[in-house]
């Protein structure tokens, strides 16, 4: 049978006929925004690298409080390019987070959330939360001072809320302190719920974007403007394929050339150390925790802060609701808050370095 | 364009020659075999979560008689630079990074030929359905058809 035969044979088997058909019609509208289009694929291709890094890491990492940081100096000292696995897979995961947030201001800016991909923008919001978790949980796993110590002020922070706080808090650490159980659960999170939700999420997500079809800006809808557009298979395939072979050789390349080291392993006794500093896309949330003084008035600081992120979180989760029309005064305000967003948080980002 | 492309690639084959552990700051150390032997040996002693101190082990006189000798602990002590752990797997990763670059070089220029090639047939509306040009002035078919 020749390979045509074969690759056939799987089509109808498979009845893979309509997805073929819905791919050849499928189109890509041309304009000034295009280039946005790439950003989700290249989310996609990240996550792929992450899983097949983090199964190859799973093979031999052991969640234990004795074996965990030893596993990770093994993984990088034993095995055949192990440390390169090791920062590959840290590498795609800061890479995946960037692109999910320069993916998600990109469909701020433009608007792309309006009617009717409202549900797109919220599964989306919810995937790029669940990364940061991915990032959150996976930072404890080599079990060094560093990472413990970023953990138990990470796991801390739920404390502030009223009533649910403290049991938040125990159900991340699976008690009251940061102990070996809690790394035995940050690893179950890390490589079973959240893959899990992910999958789960992305599925609606990539359904939702397909039903829709690709957004175009709103100048042009509002227009009723003819765009020109380009076939998604193989026009636009074979463009992103361009994109994601340049973005795999960046990726090895920076992985080969600042691989990350392995502190040595953590002491829960031991105080901590100074210049405790969470992942780059936490650090804006870190100064502001860090900012607010110790009470304010009948209530904390920290629950103020805690309690403005989360009303932010919200707002910006139902942002398609609150925006109304997509031309209207509070529209401008949306866009004019996302920029401010995007400042504040480079600012403070860089201050927490300082 | 085309020179730009060529410069990025020579510029990213002569960092890959940079092995990692110079930048790292251990200027071509091979993995310590130190350092094997300490994960080695946290590794087997951890299991229990202490250390003892390395004049507590006696060398077993028989080992099929004592089976709890373990290897003499020794607790990692530095962190761990990533880095080759021999000149072999350095080879290998220079070779591979040369090979990266250059596939991805010479894929990229096939690629954009298969671009320019696919717009050329879209832009012919290759794949679309053809009007016929006796659609005004429709003449009988012809035998056969």
């Amino acid at each position: 049978m020749s390979a045509r035969g074969i690759v056939n044979w799987f089509v109808d088997r498979l009845a893979l006929k309509p997805i073929l058909d819905y791919m050849h019609k499928k189109e890509v509208p041309q304009h000034h925004h295009t280039i946005w289009y790439y950003t989700g694929s290249s989310i996609l291709l990240f996550l792929f690298i992450q899983i097949i890094t983090g199964i190859l890491l799973a093979l031999y990492y052991q969640p234990t409080l004795e074996g965990a940081n030893a596993s990770v100096g093994r993984i990088m000292t034993e095995l055949p390019l192990g440390w390169l696995v090791r920062s590959i897979h840290s590498w795609s995961a800061t890479f995946m987070i960037a692109t999910a947030v320069i993916h998600m201001l990109a469909i701020w800016f433009t608007k792309s959330y309006r009617k009717p991909r409202e549900v797109t923008w919220m599964t989306g919001f919810v995937l790029l939360v669940v990364s940061m978790m991915f990032g959150f949980t996976g930072y404890l796993l080599p079990w060094d001072d560093l990472s413990l110590a970023a953990t138990k002020v990470g796991t801390n922070i739920p404390k502030a809320i009223p009533v649910v706080g403290t049991w938040v808090t125990q159900l991340l650490r699976g008690g009251d302190d940061v102990t070996g159980d809690t790394l035995t659960r940050f690893f179950i999170f890390h490589v079973c719920v959240l893959p899990l939700l992910v999958f789960a999420v992305m599925i609606v997500h990539i359904l939702l974007v397909q039903k829709e079809g690709m957004s175009i800006p709103l100048k042009d809808e509002v227009e009723k403007k003819k765009l020109p557009w380009l076939p998604f298979w193989p026009n636009f395939i074979l463009r992103e394929t361009m994109i994601w072979l340049v973005l795999l050789g960046i990726l090895l390349t920076i992985s080969v050339l600042f691989a990350p080291s392995l502190d040595l392993s953590a002491d829960l006794m031991a105080p901590a150390p100074e210049g405790v500093k969470p992942e780059w896309y936490f650090l804006f949330l870190f100064q502001t925790l860090k900012i607010f003084p110790a009470n304010m008035g009948p209530v904390t600081g920290e629950f103020v802060a805690v309690a403005l992120i989360l009303v932010v979180v919200v707002a910006i989760f139902f942002m398609p609701f609150l925006e109304g029309n997509p031309r209207g005064k509070r529209s401008k305000l949306v866009t004019y808050g996302g920029i401010l967003g995007v400042i504040y948080a480079i600012v403070m980002s860089i201050w927490s370095l300082l | 364009m085309r020179k730009l492309g060529f410069g990025f690639l020579l510029v990213t084959v002569s960092l890959a020659m940079v092995p990692p552990a110079t930048i790292a700051g251990q200027a071509g150390t091979p993995p310590s075999v130190k350092d094997k032997a300490q994960v080695e040996a946290a590794l087997s002693s951890g299991q229990t979560g202490e250390a003892p101190a390395p004049q507590d082990v006696k060398p077993a006189a028989s080992t099929a008689a004592k089976p709890a000798a373990k290897k003499p602990p020794a607790i990692r002590t530095e962190p761990i630079v990533p880095a080759y752990q021999n000149i072999k797997e350095r080879a290998a990763v220079q070779v591979f990074f040369v090979w990266l670059w250059l596939s991805i070089g010479v894929l990229l220029y096939f690629l954009r030929w298969w671009v320019q090639e696919a717009d050329r047939v879209f832009k012919a509306k290759f794949y679309e359905p053809v009007e016929s040009p006796r659609k005004d002035n429709p003449l009988p078919p012809l035998l056969g058809e």
